[in-house]
Order: structure tokens, then sequence, then C-alpha cells
């Protein structure tokens, strides 16, 4: 899978999880006000049907009033008074009830004050209506009564109550229509966004069976790999080793052939440094020949321009000599390392400190000449090869004796410890330290550093690393011009001679 | 010595061959050197064409053996002398620049009788061969076997 893919992925499930969020605001939002716009809904046709109700009830009360009075009328019985008095005083608080929840209607508060008016007139004729029962002049009341029916007021009061009736069922169906569609929509809205909801979880559950499989596939592929690690790096070491090996093969030959000629240059130089001599001896005899008699005998000393030909040619020879000596030395060198290269390890149990006390004590000597002290600190155990080993802290040791300061006393501490499966061993100097820039030039064969005033090819550190390398380890330097140098050699505290030994 | 010795070189530098006889020849031996710059006419010499090394019997011979050939290794050269009946009593002097343990080690187990370093100190070199005159003068070579 390419990073865009998985970037694009990634990209599709934040805006899938967004896009869901978002819905289920809306939806949650949308709901909250379609439900409270529905209960406003209901809550106004609640209200029309009580005020239907209140009418009702009014009318009833004007009629129960009304009945009473005629069955007083009738009988004189003093219930039907205690009954009309009653309903007379439920209707004007049935009217105001019925004022207060027609209130918002301006049609209905006219009709309220017609309907006021008309219940007014009608009251007062209750009044007058009892009085002349009461009074116990029946027929007063009688008449008042018929006269009443062709009145206005009771037609009145019937005429608006009708209006009123029918204002209010007009609203009561208008509202009924608003609440049923607003909770219609409520039950749409919700339906759609549960739908949306229900979508946008399937379309996630299908990303993450995807990524899961991706996931799946690419966790098969890891395992696959891992198993697979193993034989690379079996195959690649392989492959170093050979490689190894072939340096080694080639670095032997090479000089081994270089000395081949060098042979033969050294051997004629020596034979011409002979003939030479012959040549010269000759010449010197020549030139002391007396004038009559033959050639003296034995050798004759030069003079002059041949005495200084003699030097000349000694002194070339000379340095074809130390230069032929020198090369010799350099192959030389490149065959002990080569050699050690090939070289079979022994790994045996070592007792670190006595094998550098050991050391110590044959370089005694070079350290009290350069008043050097060796301070020995107890160091960890190896199991390792001896020799290598013993080249390696002699070569530290030696040059941290060799490269003191001049006049200097000098200290030479080393150290050790263990971590992890390793020893790690310092050896550090008060000595002329080395500049950072030749950290690693120090390191390279045939390569120094620093004031050449001491003997030496440039060898040593590299053949020490070479060692340090082979037995599994690793050094580094750190130093100051001025300051020492630390020596630091990691080495595995069990070499495993299947690890780095080189095939033979 | 009912027969004058023969030395065989066998050494592709001339300079070394040069260099060799003239340091035996100052060691006063002055026997026949039969010098092979390489390999295999060499082997042709040793063995005869029909490479049985029946042509030397009956010749006392002294054989000095560079290890690096440019046709083939001493090691073989060194190896098929000493397997053959003819040849194997002949002394051997592997004369050669590798001083390593392990092939020294191989030449003394395949039958050679001296091996030498040839050292780039001429000095060392001059020596090694004057002793080898020394050596040569002192030791009883016996004829090919029959």
């Amino acid at each position: 899978m390419t990073a865009a893919t998985q970037r694009r992925r990634t990209f599709w499930q934040i805006l899938l999880f967004a896009a869901g969020l978002l819905v289920l605001t809306v939806i949650s939002a949308g709901s909250v006000y379609l439900v409270n716009k529905a209960r406003d809904d209901s809550k106004w046709v609640v209200h029309t049907i009580e005020a239907e109700n209140q009418i009702n009830a009014l009318l009833l009360e004007i009629r129960r009033a009304e009945s009473a009075a005629r069955g007083y009328l009738l009988t004189q019985a003093a219930d039907f008074q205690v009954d009309h008095d009653k309903a007379v005083a439920a209707i004007i608080p049935a009217l105001d009830k019925l004022t207060r929840l027609t209130g918002d209607n301006p049609a209905q508060r006219q009709n309220i004050e017609k309907l006021s008016a008309a219940i007014e007139t009608r009251l007062g004729q209750f009044v007058q209506e009892m009085d002349f029962s009461r009074r116990g002049e029946p027929e007063k009341a009688v008449a008042l009564v018929r006269e009443l029916a062709s009145t206005d007021a009771t037609a009145a009061i019937a005429n608006v109550a009708t209006v009123m009736i029918q204002e209010e069922e007009r609203l009561f169906r208008l509202r009924t229509v608003n609440s049923d569609r607003s909770q219609t929509l409520a039950a749409s809205m919700t339906g759609i966004g549960s739908g949306l909801v229900v979508l946008l979880a399937l379309i996630s559950i299908w990303l993450v069976r995807r990524s899961a499989l991706a996931r799946d596939d690419a966790e098969a592929r890891l395992r696959d790999a891992n198993v697979n690690l193993e034989a690379v790096v079996d195959e690649r070491t392989a492959d170093l080793r050979e490689a190894n090996n072939e340096i080694q093969r080639f670095a032997y030959i090479v000089s081994h052939d270089l000395r081949s000629p060098l042979v033969n240059i050294m051997g004629f130089t020596s034979e011409l440094e002979e003939l030479g001599g012959d040549i010269f001896r000759r010449i010197g005899g020549l030139t002391h020949v007396p004038a009559d008699g033959p050639p003296l005998p034995g050798e004759a000393a030069l003079e002059g321009p041949d005495k200084q030909l003699s030097a000349d040619f000694s002194e070339a020879l000379g340095f074809i000599k130390s230069s032929i000596a020198k090369m010799d030395r350099l192959i030389s060198a490149i065959l002990n390392l080569t050699r050690e290269g090939r070289r079979e390890f022994q790994p045996e149990k070592i007792d670190t400190r006595g094998l550098i006390e050991a050391i110590v004590s044959t370089l005694a000597h070079q350290a009290a000449e350069a008043q050097a002290e060796i301070h020995v600190a107890p160091l960890p155990d190896l199991v390792s090869d001896r020799l290598a080993l013993e080249q390696i802290f002699s070569n530290l040791i030696d040059n941290a004796i060799k490269y003191l300061k001049a006049g200097a006393p000098g200290e030479i501490r080393i150290r050790g410890r263990t971590k992890l499966g390793y020893a790690i061993f310092e050896i550090s100097d008060n000595g002329r330290g080395i500049d950072p820039k030749d950290h690693q030039r120090i390191f390279d064969l045939f390569r120094r550093a620093g004031t050449q005033d001491k003997p030496g090819q440039g060898i040593g550190l590299a053949h020490v690393r070479a060692l340090v390398r082979r037995l599994g380890g690793t050094m580094s330097v750190s130093s100051e011009l001025n300051t020492g140098s630390t020596f630091t050699i990691t080495l595995p505290i069990t070499w495993n001679a299947s690890n780095r030994n080189v095939d033979q | 010595m009912t027969q004058p010795v023969s030395i065989i070189m066998i050494e592709d530098d001339e300079g070394h061959a040069r260099l060799i006889e003239r340091n035996i020849r100052r060691s006063g031996v002055n026997n026949e050197i039969i010098s092979f710059a390489n390999g295999t006419d060499a082997m042709k010499h040793l063995f005869g064409a029909d490479g049985s090394g029946l042509v030397q019997k009956g010749n006392a011979l002294l054989i000095l053996l560079d290890l690096n050939l440019p046709d083939m290794t001493g090691i073989d050269i060194l190896k098929q002398i000493k397997e053959n009946k003819y040849l194997k009593a002949s002394p051997v002097v592997v004369l050669t620049t590798t001083d390593d343990s392990q092939e020294i080690k191989r030449c003394y187990e395949l039958g050679c009788n001296v091996y030498i370093t040839k050292p780039v100190n001429y000095e060392n070199f001059a020596n090694a061969i004057r002793q080898l005159g020394l050596f040569f003068s002192v030791i009883q070579v016996p004829p090919a076997a029959s």
C-alpha cells in the first residue's frame, strides 16, 4: 500500500466521521426544535378545546340559572332559589375565565364584549324575575319571562356563543393541521436522521473492515519478512565473509608479488654496490700508476673528482637501499596484517587484569624512561583469543607511553566495566592528545598524526582495530590536542568462534 | 659420486635465478645448473614426454623450486616429484618469497628437504644461498632410483 493511498483513506475516514457528527448534531437540533414546536401546537389545540368547553360551560350555567329561576317560579321551593343563586354566582367567574382564555384572539375579544353585555342584561333580568317571584308576584314574573323570551338578550347570547364556538372550531381545525404537520415533520426528521446514521455506520464498518484487512495483510507480510530476514542476514554475512576473504587473499598475493621484484632490486643494487666498489678501486689504482711501472697492487685512495664520484655513487645506492628496506617493511606489515586476518582465534578464559599487568611489566622500562605511571583498575575477565588481546593492549599501552607530553610526568589508566554482554575497556593517558580531525586517520594503515618525532610505521592502530573487529568488538577514540587521549574498546565477554572467525 | 649432480632450478623470475646462480657459484659449487622459467617446461624435462619420469632414471638431480610460478604452483610440482618413483629420492629445496608458516609446513609435509625464504635483505639472501651451496657440497645426492 502506498503512502498516498493511506493518506487518502485516512482523509476519507476523518471526513466520514465529521459527516456523521454533523448529521447527528443537525438531527438532534432539528428534533428538539420540531418536538418543541409540536408540543406548542398541541398546547394550542388543547387551548382551543378548553376555550370551546368554557363557552359551553358558560352557556350551561346560564341555562341552569334560567331553569332554576323557572322552577322557583313554578314551585316557590327554596332549593331552586339556592340552585339559581349558585348558577348566577358561577356565571361571572366562568365569563372571566373565558375572557382570559380567548384574550389572545381579537375577534373573540369583540365577541366577549358583546357576550358580556348580553349576559349583564340577562343577569339584571334574573334579578328582576327572582324579586317578583320572592315578593309573591308570580304573574309579573311570568309576564317578564314571556317578555324576555322575545327579547334580544337570550338570542344575543345564543348567537354570540355560536359565533364564538364556530371561531374556536375554525382555530381547532387550523391548529390540529399545524400540530399534525409538526409531528410528521419531527417523525420524518428522526427517520431520515436514523437512516443517515445507519448509512454512515455501514460505510464506517466497511472502511474499518477494509483497513483491518489491509492490516492483516501487512502483518502477514511483516511475519514473512521477519522469517526471511534471518535468511537474508545469513546470506549477507556469507557474502561479506566471502568479500573479506577475497580482500585477504588479494592483499596477500599483492604483497607477495610486490616482494618478489624487491628481492631483485635489492639483490642487484647490492651487486652494483660491490661492482662500484671494484670499479672505483681500479680507478684509484690506475690514477696512481707510476709513469714507468705497472699499476700498483692493492687499494689506492681516490682523489679530487674521483672521490666525489664515488661518494655520489654510494649516496645514490644508499637511498635506493633505504627505500627498498622501507618498502620491504611496509609490505611485511601488510603481509602480517593479512596473516593476522587469516589466523584462527583460539578462545580461552583470560584473566584480563593479569594479562595487562604482564604487558605493563614488559613495558616498565619505557614507562620509567618516560616518567609514566600506569594504573590498572580491576577489569572484567573475558573468553577470547589471548594473542589478539595481548597485541591490542600492548599496542595501546605502548602508544600511550610513546606519545606522552615531553617533560611532564605521564599517567596512564586502564579501566574496565561490563554492559549487556560486552566488556568496555578504557585506556586513557594525559599525553599530547590527538586533533579531532585526525581521529579517523590514525586508524588507517601507514597513516600517523601529530608531531613526527617518534619512530613508527603507522601500523599499530590499524592492526588493533582489525583485531578488535575480528573479535566482534568496536573501538573509538576521544581526544583533544594537549589534553590526553582515551581509547575505548568494546569486546564481547564471550567470543563465539562461529560468529566472526574467518573461514580458512 | 659416480655421476655429476645436475641442479634443476625452477624459478620464473630471471633476476632471482641470476642472483641464486651467482651466489651458488660464489660458494664454490660448479655443478651444471639447468634453469626453467615456468612449470610446464620443468615438468617436461623432469618427467619426460610420457610423464613417467623414466628419462631421469639413473641421473642425480637436485631441485631448486620456487612456489609462485606463472602456470602452476610449486606445491604441485613438489607433490608430483615426491610421488614419482624415479624422482622421489632427489632433494628438493624450496626457495620462495613466502614465509607463511602454513605453507612451510605444507612443503615439509610433502617431502621438501629444505625451505628457504628469499629475504629482501641481500646479505641474508646471499648467506642463505651460500649455506645452501655448503649443503650441496656435503649432501649425498642419490641417483634417481631405478
